[in-house]
């Protein structure tokens, strides 16, 4: 996640930076005859010499480690298929699921439209992803509430050294866990699960502008 | 083309019927972000042509077998709504809208990074709701700002356009009268940055002098809509800040 | 269409809310979304308008054909409406040749317009025997977050009150306006955690069970009805929903009255 507060300008793909000279090229950048080019639309960045762009929208790309919530959408005897809410579903083998689960009883475990708290155990250069149930707090979601906020502005949910999510949790008194892939679980009562749904819901229609922040400690103070 | 050259299209001092210059565009307008459940989407407004195009994905590529491990598979379809046009257009298989939408996934296939994303699908829809002239050009480029809009990572954008002649004059992005009586139209996807082309079709009858001035006049215009597709993302995710 | 995945909280989560007497995105059980709607958007198009139920967005299109009418009925025009869902309208929207659920949004609204009678048949005659109009209402869909019905019907009839008979462009005689005799309007309740809620989101839809539209003309006749999904409802349900949809019948007569144009 890139730094919250340091946006530059829009930058759009084909845009040039100008000669590369010192600098690198960094996500959303491409060297191309000596130039530096915008391949995503974005805001620009730059740290240590390296260009970047702060993608204005992402979807999500798994990596090795991440938590996520992910959907039971099949299942074999030993094995079910995550929806992960990217370019390509995930499986999640029987042998890493969180208890004991025998053969061909993956249904009785989790059926279709499960949630599932896991995390990223591989992802293999042809895009294929396993998912891990094994680990702490990593489980099946019996309760709460799924919502989503796409990845690229998760950093906006979170805050400076989470004080935003701490925020959103203590006044809407929810239990909340986030997930890299832009999948948010919360549980609480009715009007307190609407609370952090409604500061979620403001990020994600202005989490691009330089407000944000007030604009979501606005509804929460509401 | 029809080659009617009795019709009059051009009035005494040069100008069209409908008043521009030769070198002139349509006036044209760009939304962004108008299909609310997709993923990038755009309204391009472009004299009476009226393109709605939205981008769905990355995502898992579905049926199996129409995905490739080494890139992401651009899914592009090119659709005439049936109250689109004078003669209402009967819905299903239309072998001019597969050829287009052929044709505008190749030239969108040149830019967007599809080894990015292998064994992914990348669906991009348009729409054309009223057509005037010129919806395959009004189609590419409304795509393009719908896959910049979507985030897809992309070498530059593609800026469509088409020049024709009327009356033995070269004329830039013809209107449906100067479309229906014309000689010739030349649409072509440009990169605008490199002046690259990404999409390229004719029909009709040019000399070489009338060719390279419909090829010249088509460039100089792509500066142009490119400006207009880049201030449109600017309005909606904010310029400078 | 793809069957969308239902996750398995989202239905414990309508269900609680249904039991506080809340909703998903907090608006009463009755209350509709914010409601746009622009007519004659499409200057191709005889009639058309573009309605806008939260982040539904449809379009509807009207264009007239010369027909000849059919030889049991030589006197009467035609009518017809056809929805297509392509898939621009959502990710579980898929191309090929119209789904079920298109084929039933299309002929659901095309019921209540035609047997509210709205659109004379004997009208559209212009030559017994040899010619008359035929009527055809395209619906086209840009944006599905639930009830495309609800926004189908009401950009058609919007349409239709605001078409022009192309007659000259066919040689028939002189444009006039497509006369309506009354007009149908539909409203659809949506059961979701156990209750019946009015234009249900498409939050709602995944994880909801059976809906009913019910198409109301003036003075409170009831011209079709259509139960969709599985599910079962009482009487009482139906009684409760009945007397919601005529009271929503009026509101959006007036909306639609107010949007005429010369």
């Amino acid at each position: 996640m890139g730094q919250s507060g340091d946006v530059g300008r829009l930058v759009v793909p084909g845009d040039s930076l100008g000669e590369i000279g010192e600098r690198r090229a960094g996500h959303g950048v491409l060297r191309r005859n000596g130039e530096l080019i915008v391949t995503r639309l974005g805001h620009l960045q730059e740290k240590a010499g390296e260009l970047s762009v702060h993608p204005v929208h992402t979807t999500y790309t798994p990596r090795p480690g991440d938590l996520i919530v992910g959907y039971v959408e099949g299942m074999r005897s030993n094995i079910w298929f995550i929806d992960i809410g990217g370019p390509f579903n995930a499986i999640l083998p029987m042998s890493l699921a969180a208890g004991k689960v025998d053969f061909g009883a993956t249904r009785e475990y989790m059926n279709v439209g499960s949630a599932v708290l896991c995390r990223v155990q591989e992802v293999d250069e042809n895009h294929g992803a396993v998912v891990t149930m094994k680990g702490m707090g990593l489980r099946k979601l019996n309760s709460g509430f799924v919502d989503r906020v796409p990845p690229h502005l998760l950093s906006r949910v979170v805050g400076v050294e989470g004080i935003m999510l701490k925020s959103i949790k203590e006044a809407s008194d929810c239990r909340m866990v986030v997930g890299q892939n832009g999948r948010i679980w919360i549980e609480g009562d009715a009007s307190g699960t609407r609370l952090a749904r409604s500061a979620l819901s403001v990020i994600r229609e202005a989490g691009h502008l330089p407000d944000i922040e007030s604009r979501v400690r606005g509804i929460l103070e509401a | 083309m029809g080659g009617y050259g009795d019709v009059q299209m051009l009035n005494e001092d040069g100008t069209r019927m409908d008043g521009r210059r030769p070198d002139e565009l349509r006036k044209i307008e760009i939304e962004v972000g108008v299909v609310p459940v997709a993923d990038g989407s755009a309204r391009v407004q472009w004299g009476t042509n009226l393109a709605i195009a939205a981008v769905y994905g990355p995502m898992e590529a579905h049926p199996r077998k129409i995905s490739r491990q080494d890139r992401c598979v651009l899914d592009v379809r090119y659709n005439m709504a049936p109250f689109s046009v004078t003669d209402r257009i009967r819905p299903g298989f239309n072998r001019r809208s597969r050829e287009i939408g052929k044709v505008t996934a190749n030239a969108l296939e040149s830019v967007v990074q599809l080894e990015l994303y292998p064994r992914s699908k990348i669906r991009v829809e348009i729409e054309i709701m009223c057509a005037e002239a010129g919806t395959r050009c009004v189609g590419l480029t409304a795509a393009s700002v719908a896959l910049a809009d979507a985030g897809i990572p992309m070498t530059d954008m593609v800026v469509s356009v088409a020049s024709g002649k009327v009356n033995g004059v070269v004329i830039l992005d013809l209107n449906k009268e100067e479309d229906n009586y014309g000689d010739a139209d030349l649409p072509m996807g440009i990169l605008p940055n490199s002046g690259e082309l990404v999409f390229l079709q004719m029909d009709g009858d040019l000399s070489p002098e009338d060719f390279q001035e419909a090829w010249d006049y088509n460039m100089g215009a792509a500066k142009e809509i490119h400006e207009i597709m880049v201030a449109a993302l600017a309005a909606r995710y904010g310029g400078d800040d | 269409m793809s069957i969308p995945l239902v996750p398995g909280l989202l239905r414990d989560h309508l269900r609680e809310l249904s039991e506080r007497d809340e909703r998903v995105d907090g608006r009463g059980r009755l209350e509709g979304r914010p409601l746009e709607v622009e007519v004659n958007p499409i200057e191709r198009a005889e009639g058309s308008a573009r309605v806008r139920m939260g982040d539904t967005i449809v379009y509807a299109g009207v264009k007239f054909q010369i027909m000849t009418p059919y030889s049991d009925r030589p006197d009467q025009g035609g009518l017809m409406t056809s929805a297509e869902i392509r898939p621009i309208a959502g990710r579980n929207w898929e191309p090929g040749p119209p789904s079920e659920e298109s084929i039933e949004l299309g002929r659901v609204v095309d019921r209540g317009i035609r047997e509210s009678g709205c659109i004379d048949v004997n009208k559209l005659c212009i030559l017994p025997g040899e010619k008359a109009w035929q009527v055809i209402i395209d619906l086209h869909a840009i944006s599905d977050d639930g009830n495309l019905f609800d926004a189908f019907a009401l950009a058609a009839i919007v349409a239709l009150r605001n078409a022009t008979l192309p007659a000259e462009r066919f040689d028939v005689g002189e444009d006039e306006r497509l006369e309506l005799s009354c007009t149908p309007i539909m409203c659809s309740y949506h059961k979701v955690g156990g209750r019946f809620v009015y234009d249900a989101n498409g939050e709602e839809e995944l994880g909801g069970d059976e809906r009913i539209h019910i198409t109301l003309g003036d003075d409170g006749h009831v011209h079709s009805l259509q139960k969709g999904l599985r599910g079962a409802f009482t009487s009482e349900e139906f009684n409760d929903i009945m007397g919601a949809a005529r009271a929503r019948r009026e509101e959006l007569m007036q909306l639609v009255e107010s949007l005429e144009q010369d």
